[in-house]
């Protein structure tokens, strides 16, 4: 065994470097205050757990195509009718091209966003928490990354998102904040519920189908000849339910229409927390999921056309409302969700690595525009960006790395942006010929364009262009950042501008190669090859670069040079405009429907409490009143309420026995 | 067979018994300090404990196996009408009753040293556990009903045994007789049964096969069976708290002494499932369609098998929807804790309604997993009081920083009830879901209910563990606004001479409650992680079951 395979063996060790850190800073906790309360240890063990995560991705880019899976038994179940082989379930680490890739992904941006954190948090109180529950979500992160079976992904899918609820509420004392972590949690919630229901789906299927599948722990590396195994047709509609409720998980985790509200509300954590994980990480572990599915437990073709349906959409959805918005860390976060539809849109139209390839370059020029807005946030203490202005002169990095993430997001060659975004358009196009169904969702990606380098020009001139600040005052103290937040923005910068091309390096494309990929495990899978610069058509590549052009220019030409562009005059367009900055009204829809909700439940409640709850109680109150007294007050009063329950649920029992309880079986057939 | 060889079989059992009436001796000569008559018990559990483990078998222990190996998991010859038998499953089911009891009796040993009553506490809850334990090998209806008085009645004699606090009086005698209505109701769905098939033993109920020899002769009359069942049903459900049946739970546990409710909510009250397990189980797997019954035009016959089912899913969805829903709103934190219970129950049925091996498995483990959990959470509640924090859920407040190994160990409870992975509770729930998943049909929806109500139990558990560790501390001094008069401060002068040597130390909370505490948080994670060495038997145990009688 070389040395690189038996570094596979240890790639367990990547996520238990930030657990130690968790647990050195969650039980010293202020005793680390010579160390920045806690903060050089995460960093340090965030930079090991990097190298490590490095080693092993250039261990599987020089041999390309390999996976080592290395687990053990978790707990078993024996053999029974419905399991012939019996069941088990395993803990292990999945060593293959995609993990090598997300590995880099979420090492680095996390040891960045680690070491920014020294500076940017520094001011705040609360330290030891905050790296510490930053640590658990980076092991948590690299679990899902790592995991080599679904129910393991699960598990680490729940405690990232338990992290993310625990960083958004990191300023609890502020209402705000404290909402926005409880809607977080309780959107995502909903998605993980299905995602689990469509989880017991697929064992369900697949143990009928391949009970070794079961027998040895659901790996993924197995789910896919189980599929296989399954055939044409065989259960398809419980299948295409079971990739539907996985779309429902991955919807709530990478905040797709319609569970789409909570990712902007989350801006309320730190900037630091939107960087890694609502820019690069968790967010994108929506999209991981449907590469997962579609790779190992399949889709049917409803699914598919679900998927890029949602993703389609996602990505104009979000950016028109990008436009409106005046908190650059909203801008950037609407950004965020667009983006991530046309990963999404990637992955149902059947090319997963080239989705990938979107959340490579997407994790690093988004976490780049975060921490450049971060550092704004720094040096101006406001958020609205009609407030700032001019601050290139002041803050000379920073507008450099968020000019240079910003070409990226628009999608200017050579920036990382150009490649991937381009390669999304370009399969997409080519399966627009077998697909017509499709159309819909190209142009909607293909307009998104357009309005991407619009939204993102217009943060950038109205936060660093012009002659001075609109709020008088506000810049005069404006200075650039320290090291620490300075060397993050510049390996992310570089990132943004070359990253892109790394593909054209035979081994780190071997990571997005779907031929080799399909090495590893038996299938058959209608995969682009994502380096496909030189097999894009020039014309479209042209007509996306003119997009995007485009909206440069129309920015610059409402808002560069300090200018403010006045609303629109006419009522149309004020109308479009009033409903953007609305969002749609979809969040007074969903707080409508909550609170409607909520209240019938309450009114249900209420007549609960003040009928049985309140009555006992008060019988209770009455009841410290003289033993004779209470006694009488016994018999004749509150228990024998409670008699009254009991005969009520026998003659319940007797009229469900004898009436319902047969016609429900003659309906549902028996057990 | 011999009166010996009996006794052999029921070692366990006479030590308890033992131990009971050794608690009360002393009690009659004046040794009534609670480490001595703690001591007995815990002693008396223990040794019970190891001679079921060497029933069943395992291997460092097995040779003080009382009961023949050939003697478990065997089908009695055709034609006997045994009264009792011994299971593998029937035999953990012991063991969980008498871990139940284990942890009560030691973390009671941190009550003061002096206190008034130590002998009745130590000799009720061995009598109790001795009932528990002969449930879990009743074979016979009428030796099962009395089995469950056995348990009954100290249970009633436990709430009330301090005799000075008037919320324990009342909820002892609500318990009293609310238990007295559901003991006529089992009684007289026995009879119904007997007239049916002449006969009390569950075997042959289960069969079905007997009905012509009934006492009304040929053809049988299957509404006799119908209305015997129904009136089981209602009077075992109120043991193990089901919707309707559940409404004395919420007061007997909220009234009764923090030790008491512990024991009850996480021992006594699985007794009703296990009652459950012998039974229904029969009868549900019974679609052979023996028994049928035919009254409405169209349908035509209706096997009772698939009857029961429908009725035993319907029972345990809206247990748990009800439970949870009603967990929500309480402000006390042992209102909440009791209808959690509830709704844990609702869980349980799941097993029960379904009836396959895996079901029956899963539905142990939540047993198994609930004995830890809510016994720990009752057992904590006890620790707060006596550290002077109130009854409401509020009075919690910055818990996390004040009290931050408590907190600790409660938050692991609570998360294990909320079903949260690398916990026990998950994998009971993860075994009994699935379970529900393979069974097909209708019961999937049973998995569903149950997803979603373990999505609404965490708001709960969640709002608990919030109050804990994210909102601020009050300010100023905590005045103790402990309402239970039965468990003063520890360390605190309470006028009624010294407190116990084992109730000062571990931070006021008592060594030994403070042990009990810890190693129900152990065994909630460990097993949690690596359930290997609990799942594998329990399984094999399920499924021997499930093949075995019926």
């Amino acid at each position: 065994m070389d040395f690189w395979t038996e570094l596979d063996q240890w790639a367990l060790l990547v996520p238990l470097f930030p657990a130690l850190a968790f647990v050195i800073i969650g039980s010293l906790g202020e005793r680390l205050k010579r160390f920045e309360h806690g903060g050089w240890v995460a960093v340090v063990f965030a930079g090991l757990s990097m190298v490590l995560g490095f080693l092993i991705a250039i261990g599987e880019m020089l041999g390309p195509g390999t996976y080592v899976d290395v687990h053990t038994t978790w707990f078993s179940i024996p053999a029974s009718t419905g399991f012939p082989k019996g069941f088990s379930l395993v803990m292990g680490t999945l060593v293959d091209p995609i993990s090598a890739l997300m590995l880099i992904v979420v090492t680095l941006v996390g040891f960045v966003v680690m070491l920014y954190s020294i500076g940017y948090m520094h001011r705040d109180t609360g330290l030891p928490r905050y790296y510490a529950i930053l640590s658990l979500f980076l092991t948590a992160m690299l679990g899902v990354v790592l995991a080599d079976n679904l129910l393991m992904f699960f598990l680490f899918w729940e405690l990232v998102g338990v992290c993310s609820y625990f960083l958004i509420g990191f300023y609890y004392a502020k209402p705000s904040a404290a909402s926005a972590a409880k809607q977080a949690f309780i959107v995502t919630r909903v998605g993980d519920v299905l995602f689990l229901a469509g989880i017991f789906i697929y064992f369900s299927i697949y143990a009928a189908a391949d009970p070794t599948w079961a027998a040895s722990g659901f790996l993924f590396t197995n789910g896919n000849s189980a599929f296989l195994n399954l055939g044409v047709g065989v259960n398809s509609n419980l299948l295409t339910l079971a990739g539907l409720f996985l779309l429902a998980g991955a919807a709530g985790k990478s905040a797709q229409f319609p569970l789409d509200s909570w990712l902007p509300d989350a801006m309320e954590g730190p900037t630091t927390v939107s960087a890694l994980i609502h820019a690069a990480t968790m967010v994108a572990a929506g999209v991981y999921l449907l590469v997962i599915g579609s790779l190992f437990l399949g889709f049917t073709s409803i699914d598919d056309f679900a998927i890029v349906a949602i993703g389609g959409f996602t990505t104009i959805w979000a950016a028109s409302m990008a436009c409106t918005h005046t908190d650059i860390k909203r801008v950037i976060a609407y950004s965020t969700v667009s983006q991530l539809g046309y990963m999404v849109l990637a992955v149902g139209a059947g090319f997963a690595m080239v989705g990938l390839f979107h959340l490579y370059t997407q994790a690093m020029f988004k976490a780049l525009l975060f921490l450049a807005a971060g550092s704004v946030i720094h040096a101006v203490t406001t958020q609205d960006l009609f407030k700032m202005g001019g601050l290139r002169k002041k803050m000379r990095y920073t507008a450099f790395a968020f000019l240079a993430g910003a070409f990226a997001l628009s999608g200017i060659p050579p920036f990382a942006g150009y490649w991937s975004k381009d390669d999304i358009l370009s399969s997409l196009y080519g399966q627009l010929a077998t697909h017509p169904e499709y159309w819909p969702f190209y142009l909607m990606a293909l307009a998104t364009v357009f309005l991407t380098s619009y939204y993102i020009f217009r943060a950038y001139f109205l936060a660093f262009e012009g002659p001075t600040s609109r709020e008088p005052g506000l810049a005069d103290h404006a200075h650039e950042s320290p090291w620490v937040m300075r060397v993050p923005m510049l390996i992310l910068s570089g990132m943004a501008i070359v990253g892109g091309m790394f593909v054209f390096i035979p081994g780190f494309a071997s990571l997005f190669d779907p031929a080799l990929t399909s090495a590893a495990f038996p299938v058959t899978l209608p995969l682009n090859i994502p380096p496909s610069y030189p097999l894009i058509d020039i014309e479209l590549s042209a007509i996306s670069v003119v997009l995007a052009v485009l909206g440069i220019l129309v920015a610059w030409r409402l808002w560069g040079n300090g200018r403010i562009a006045p609303l629109p005059r006419s009522r149309p367009a004020r109308a479009m405009h009033h409903l953007l900055a609305e969002r749609y009204y979809m969040k007074r829809a969903y707080d409508w429907i909550a609170a409607t909700g909520a209240y019938t439940v309450a009114r249900g409640a209420d007549f609960v409490d003040r009928f049985v709850i309140d009555g006992t109680v008060r019988g209770f109150e009455r009841t410290f009143a003289g033993l004779s007294q209470r006694m009488r007050k016994i018999q004749t009063g509150v228990v024998s309420d409670y008699a009254a329950y009991v005969i009520a649920g026998l003659i319940a029992l007797f009229v469900i026995v004898l009436f319902v309880a047969p016609w429900l079986v003659s309906k549902l057939g028996g057990g | 067979m011999s009166l010996i060889a009996t006794g052999l079989d029921f070692l366990p059992e006479i030590l308890l018994l033992a131990g009971a009436l050794l608690v009360f001796l002393m009690d009659a000569v004046g040794i009534r300090r609670i480490e001595v008559v703690g001591s007995i018990a815990v002693g008396a559990i223990l040794f019970a404990m190891l001679l079921v483990f060497a029933d069943l078998g395992f291997a460092p222990v097995a040779f003080l196996a009382t009961i023949p190996r050939s003697q478990i998991d065997i089908v009695p010859a055709v034609g006997s009408t045994p009264l009792y038998w011994f299971t593998s499953l029937g035999l953990f089911f012991q063991v969980f009753f008498l871990i139940a009891a284990f942890l009560v009796a030691l973390a009671s040993m941190s009550r003061p040293s002096r206190e008034r009553g130590a002998a009745v506490f130590y000799g009720m809850i061995l009598l109790a556990t001795l009932g528990m334990m002969l449930v879990a090998v009743a074979s016979d209806l009428i030796f099962l009903l009395i089995a469950i008085e056995v348990v009954s009645i100290p249970s009633y004699l436990l709430v009330a045994y301090t005799r000075r606090d008037a919320r324990s009086m009342e909820a002892a005698m609500k318990f009293f007789i609310v238990g007295a209505l559901s003991t006529v109701l089992s009684f007289f769905g026995a009879s119904f049964l007997y007239g049916a098939y002449g006969t009390t033993n569950l075997f042959v109920l289960a069969s079905g096969s007997a009905i012509s020899n009934g006492a009304f002769g040929g053809g049988g009359f299957p509404l006799l069976v119908v209305i015997g069942y129904c009136l089981l049903i209602a009077g075992l459900a109120f043991k193990i708290t089901l919707v309707p049946f559940h409404a004395w739970a919420v007061d007997v546990y909220d009234g009764a002494p923090d030790d008491v409710s512990a024991f009850l909510a996480g021992g006594t009250k699985k007794i009703g499932l296990f009652a459950f397990f012998l039974v229904f189980l029969g009868p549900v797997l019974l679609v052979r369609g023996t028994v049928e019954f035919q009254w409405f035009g169209g349908i035509g016959a209706v096997a009772l098998g698939p009857v029961l089912q429908v009725v035993l899913s319907i029972l345990a969805v809206v247990t748990m929807t009800v439970g949870n829903v009603l967990a929500l709103m309480q402000k006390s934190m042992k209102r909440m804790l009791a209808y959690s219970s509830i709704s844990q129950a609702g869980y349980m049925f799941i097993g029960i309604a379904i009836g396959t091996a895996p079901a029956l498995t899963g539905a142990s483990l939540q047993v198994f997993a609930h004995v830890f959990m809510k016994t720990g959470a009752f057992l904590v509640v006890a620790a707060a009081a006596g550290l002077g924090v109130g009854p409401l859920i509020a009075d919690w407040r910055g818990m996390g920083q004040r009290h931050p190994w408590l907190s600790v160990a409660f938050a692991l409870m609570l998360l294990s009830l909320a079903g949260v992975p690398l916990t026990i509770g998950f994998l009971s729930k993860f075994v009994l879901f699935s379970a529900a998943i393979e069974a097909q049909g209708y019961f999937v929806w049973l998995a569903v209910a149950g997803l979603l109500n373990s999505a609404l139990s965490v708001f709960y558990y969640g709002r608990v563990l919030k109050v804990m560790y994210f909102d601020a501390p009050e300010r100023g001094p905590v005045i103790p606004t402990s309402t239970e008069a039965s468990v003063p401060s520890p360390g605190a002068p309470n006028g009624r001479g010294a407190v116990s040597a084992i109730g000062l130390g571990a931070g006021g909370i008592g060594y030994a409650r403070a042990t009990t505490i810890a190693l129900i948080a152990i065994v909630i994670v460990a097993l949690g992680v690596y359930p290997g060495p609990l799942l594998q038997p329990l399984a094999a145990a399920a499924q021997h079951f499930v093949n075995l009688a019926f």
